[in-house]
């Protein structure tokens, strides 16, 4: 469209500014860790050994393979995508046979004693690249069933393996890819179900089986209301529910004299209501209903099975991180300690912090893990208010940007490949922020850029940069 | 769908960070408790003990000083390997005892600093710091010391603050020492001085890591305020020798100022073993035993005044007008009316100022009916409404309003007492043993010694008080420069004086063994029945006659009459006083001799 020629890669192709955003988060993160973990011998005793140290000389590695990545054709993304994955994959299986272990997780493999490696951190973008690889075929079509499964396959074995290396944080961020198939055209109701079983998670844990029971109930009449009508129907449907309980209820205390559960009554009384349910289905010829009644028996299988697997199969520690965030009795010097914290040292942070170094939290070490999964408590400490949001912004700007990017790309390879960036950092950031806040459990995965750990930093650059230049390949062939 | 799915995702991504910004909001804009907790958190608060004031005699000499001591401290996760045997040798504790404390300590708290040892003293501390033991420390307090071991119960000691005083005054935080009787409690408020504080901050460890904001925050300790008191050291001390295995009690005032000279009860205690990591084995002895060594009978005992009151009622009659000092009254051992009062053997009839050196009992029963029977106050129960404010007037009845805590009110009877007592139906000779100082009086040393003052001054007396001067004041309180007069007019004092001179120095005076030649001591004699078994010895005196400059009450429980062991211990301390110097050894040695039964006492203690 313009004279210019197909091979000059001139600086105006690249998206300077999610280059900026980057650069800004580098630079912002670099002096949080700095925070972290000086003492009080202040910049003096600057020493190239300690972790801010290590981590200027991964900046400094990840510069020159982020020249590199910028360096290289588009089409080498494209080509080296399933090698890639195999790559990865068998690292992985390495890791879970000869890795190290720190802090319970199998999830590192040692070069030498001052140098380990996270491949998991690098799966992401192998998975990531594989996936658009798959997705971009031609005959490729996302509502084809066998496909799905494929992708599912693809998309699933490392979790799979991290999980088996005792990392299920790192495994959880494999979730993200769901913001990536919606866009892709995904059936829309797979991420409402998504986010609706993730409800009755918590609700589970938090609510007697009745109350959850009578929600489910709710749920699916109301549900199925708003996509049939026949609302006169519903109301006397649950009417008729509600009368059967109570009815069972008193002959049933009154044959027993003693306590009758209200709970399996109305189960008992909602499953045999559904015979009805599908003789309705069947007149009225409403093919969904049979979704709903489906949904309704997974749900009312589902809700018991969360207190089992929470009681006895989820670990404690995990289990106490869960409890942290939605119950209030919680002991705050013990399983709560790290949570209390962490809200100490933003809490007090105010509007414009406490000043560079000057975090009480942060310089006398109250909060643990906080130059890694916690850093976001030094922001908070030291940059206060306004410190925060521009963090949570420049985050927030470098997601869209990315989402602007898939959006920019002709070929579905690229788009894929950034919406699944997108969602990585986007999964990263809500839950390692969310954490910080006590919205969230606490959950080890890192905050993109900010938290301490070269294989980290690397992993996010190297799926930030793919995606710029795959965004610069595709600008330069728009302007021939 | 009409809003494409991308459009959907950007709302999705925006709406979760707006989330985590209003989450944000909350916590740091609008929830306070973080900030709180962050400063709980690492600010710690240590407390820097002011030295307590000190204490002068009236000669600028130290009778309490304030001695620094060094409580050993211990953090136990700081303690490394270290020679418990070395330590133990210094600070002079069997190894034992210094193991059971270190581990209760660890017990306790693993990151806190604790008291292993209390009030160590500099010596120790110094040798401790010579030698390193990591993870010990020294705290800085300070203690009391007398250096002449005088004074205990008017000077009072300190302890450990109660929950009460915890309660009443945020000041005191447990462990702190506060005023618990005496001077030490009256003047609590300036002696304590105001207490520092440093703003350390600690890491998670609980490690001091730096001063908070520079020491911004930070306050010095401002050093108690020394006190200069009226009481002479070298009288007190020698008024403490005299009394040594009497009970009984000395106060001596200055006439022209109020300023209280000496004050001793007797049996006192050593302040000294109230001091210091014996007071817990010293207390329960002192306490429990049965003369009471920390009852201060100076301002707390309660006695009848005897015939020292015969004074009190010469003045009122001379007042009134029913007695002129010419006038005589005939005793024939004795006062005949109603139910009779006896009297020893003397010249009769006597003058008012010889029924003063001869303390006749029989003249003071006329002076006192015929008060009570004044025709002008219509009936004997109104005379003795106004008898009663005379004698009010003098200071008895009621607290003197001195500076320190323990003062008493002691006793004088009223017209209601004796309408319920008698049933309504009394006269004058109902109440005669009045005259006398007997019967329903009660008074304390500190008031008779007030009464001796009142007659130096021919009227008038300050308020006693036992300090002359705070150091950062310019005066003490305004009361106690205030002459307060009594109801009686001055010119009739004279005769009073007179008499109580001529019991000194004229024959058959019931005081000659007070006279010292060139002192002109003027005094009077008493010998106040009580229940509790042999007569208390009581003298009241003043020297010299003119321009008194020492006024002085003695009371010797049980030392049987005025003359024979309260007047030769008064008499020496006016000598001592007024020359410096003891002229009669032999008159010492016999007061130090005196052997005085207290079988009222004794038997409490055999019980």
């Amino acid at each position: 469209m313009t004279g210019r020629g197909l091979n000059r890669i001139q600086s105006p192709t690249i998206d300077w500014v999610a280059i900026l955003v980057y650069l800004a988060l580098v630079v912002i993160g670099w002096f949080n860790i700095f925070a972290a973990v000086h003492d009080d011998a202040g910049l003096s005793s600057f020493s190239i050994s300690s972790r801010y140290g290590m981590q200027l000389i991964w900046m400094g590695i990840t510069m020159c393979v982020a020249v590199v990545i910028m360096l290289l054709d588009e089409r080498f993304y494209h080509m080296f995508a399933y090698p890639a994955y195999f790559i990865g994959v068998g690292v992985l299986l390495l890791v879970l046979i000869a890795g190290k272990e720190v802090n319970g997780a199998k999830a590192w493999i040692e070069i030498s004693p001052s140098l380990s490696l996270q491949p998991g951190e690098f799966a992401k973008f192998t998975t990531a690249l594989a996936v658009a690889r798959y997705m971009s075929r031609y005959s490729f079509s996302i509502t084809d069933f066998r496909e799905l499964v494929s992708l599912a396959v693809i998309m699933g074995i490392p979790p799979i393996i991290i999980v088996l290396q005792k990392d299920a944080g790192s495994a959880l961020v494999y979730t993200s890819f769901l913001l990536m198939l919606y866009r892709e055209g995904l059936n829309g109701w797979v991420p409402v179900f998504f986010f609706a079983f993730v409800a009755l998670f918590f609700t589970s844990i938090v609510m007697e089986p009745l109350t959850v029971l009578i929600l489910i109930i709710l749920a699916c009449v109301i549900g199925e209301s708003v996509r049939n009508g026949f609302w006169k129907q519903k109301i006397i449907y649950l009417a008729a529910l509600a009368l059967a309980t109570i009815i069972i209820y008193f002959i049933l205390s009154l044959i027993t004299g003693g306590q009758v559960s209200v709970y399996l009554i109305l189960l008992i009384c909602s499953i045999l209501s559904l015979v009805a349910v599908v003789v309705y289905a069947y007149r009225k010829r409403l093919r969904n209903v049979y979704m709903f009644v489906a949904l309704f028996l997974v749900s009312i299988i589902f809700a018991p099975s969360v207190d089992y697997v929470f009681d006895n199969i989820v670990q404690p520690h995990q289990r106490d991180r869960i409890l942290v965030v939605v119950s209030d009795e919680v002991d705050l010097k013990k399983e709560g300690y790290n949570y209390n914290q962490s809200l100490i040292a933003i809490g007090s942070g105010g509007f414009a912090g406490k000043g560079f170094l000057q975090g009480t939290q942060t310089q006398f070490n109250f909060v643990p893990e906080q130059s890694t999964d916690f850093i976001f408590c030094t922001v908070g400490e030291e940059w206060g208010f306004l410190g925060s949001t521009i963090v949570v912004s420049l985050f927030c700007i470098l997601i869209l940007r990315l989402m602007k990017m898939g959006e920019r790309q002709r070929d579905p390879f690229g788009r894929v490949y950034c919406y699944s960036v997108a969602g990585i950092f986007f999964m990263h950031t809500a839950i390692n922020i969310g954490m910080t806040i006590g919205i969230v459990p606490v959950i080890g995965i890192p905050l993109p850029f900010f938290s301490y750990g070269g294989s980290s930093f690397l992993a996010f650059s190297i799926l930030f940069f793919v995606a710029l230049r795959l965004d610069a390949g595709k600008r330069e062939l728009m302007r021939t | 769908m009409k809003v494409p799915r991308s459009v959907v995702l950007q709302i999705f991504v925006i709406a979760v960070f707006a989330i985590i910004i209003v989450r944000l909001f909350y916590l740091q804009m609008i929830d306070n408790t973080y900030k709180q907790n962050a400063n709980n958190n690492v600010l710690r608060y240590e407390v820097q003990n002011p030295p307590r004031g000190e204490i002068f005699d009236r000669n600028g000499e130290y009778i309490v000083q304030s001695k620094e001591v060094y409580d050993l401290m211990m953090i136990p996760k700081d303690v490394k390997e270290f020679d418990t045997l070395l330590l133990c040798s210094i600070v002079g504790e069997p190894i034992e005892d210094i193991r059971i404390k270190i581990d209760k300590a660890k017990r306790h708290s693993w990151r806190q600093g604790q008291v292993i040892l209390e009030q160590l003293p500099k010596e120790v501390k110094i040798k401790l710091d010579e030698r390193s033991f990591p993870g010990f420390y020294t705290v800085y307090r300070t203690l009391r010391s007398y250096p002449r071991k005088i004074a205990g119960n008017l000077l009072g000691y300190i302890g450990k603050a109660d929950q009460r005083a915890l309660d009443r005054d945020p000041y005191y935080k447990s462990g702190d020492y506060i005023g618990k009787t005496g001077i030490e409690l009256a003047f609590e408020d300036i002696l304590r001085g105001d207490k520092g504080v440093k703003i350390n901050m600690v890491d998670v460890h609980g490690v001091v890591k730096g001063s908070y904001a520079n020491g911004m925050y930070d306050t010095l300790a401002k050093p108690g305020t020394a006190i200069t008191c009226t009481i002479d050291a070298e009288l007190q001390a020698f008024a403490e020798e005299l009394f040594e295995g009497k009970v009984g009690s000395i106060v001596a005032i200055e006439p022209s100022t109020g300023e209280i000279l000496l004050s001793h009860s007797s049996p006192s205690y050593d302040p000294d073993e109230m001091v210091g990591r014996e007071v817990n084995k010293n207390f329960p002895r002192l306490n429990s035993d049965p003369r009471k060594p920390f009852f201060n009978r100076a301002v707390m005992s309660v006695y009848p005044p005897g015939s020292v009151f015969k004074i009190v009622n010469g003045l009122i009659g001379l007042e009134e007008g029913v007695l002129k000092p010419e006038y005589k009254y005939p005793c024939a051992r004795g006062y005949t009316g109603g139910r009779g009062v006896a009297c020893h053997n003397h010249t009769s009839p006597l003058n008012l100022t010889d029924a003063i050196k001869s303390s006749c009992n029989a003249y003071f029963c006329y002076v006192l009916k015929n008060v009570l029977e004044n025709r002008k106050y219509g009936s004997v129960k109104d005379g003795f409404d106004v008898w009663e404010k005379y004698v009010r007037s003098f200071g008895f009845g009621r607290k003197l309003d001195s500076d320190f805590p323990e003062e008493r009110n002691g006793m004088v009877p009223t017209r209601e007492l004796y309408d319920k007592n008698y049933r309504g139906s009394w006269n004058a000779f109902t109440v005669i043993s009045l005259s006398i100082g007997q019967g329903e009086l009660g008074v304390s040393p500190l008031q008779m010694a007030n009464l001796s003052a009142t007659i130096a001054n021919r009227g008038y007396y300050y308020i006693p008080h036992v300090v002359k001067k705070i150091h950062d004041r310019d005066s003490i309180d305004a009361r106690f420069y205030e002459p307060h007069y009594t109801m009686v007019d001055p010119k009739h004092f004279e005769p009073m004086v007179e008499g109580m001179w001529r019991a000194v120095h004229r024959p058959e005076g019931t005081a000659q063994i007070a006279e010292v030649p060139g002192l002109d001591i003027c005094g009077k004699t008493g010998t106040a029945q009580n229940p509790h078994g042999a007569d208390h010895s009581t003298f009241l005196c003043f020297a010299p006659r003119d321009n008194p400059k020492i006024a002085i009450s003695v009371y010797v429980e049980h030392g049987r009459w005025g003359g024979t062991s309260a007047a030769p211990i008064a008499s020496l301390i006016v000598e001592k006083y007024l020359t410096g110097k003891i002229s009669r050894p032999e008159l010492v040695e016999y007061v130090k001799n005196m052997q005085i039964a207290y079988p009222y006492y004794d038997r409490q203690r055999t019980k």
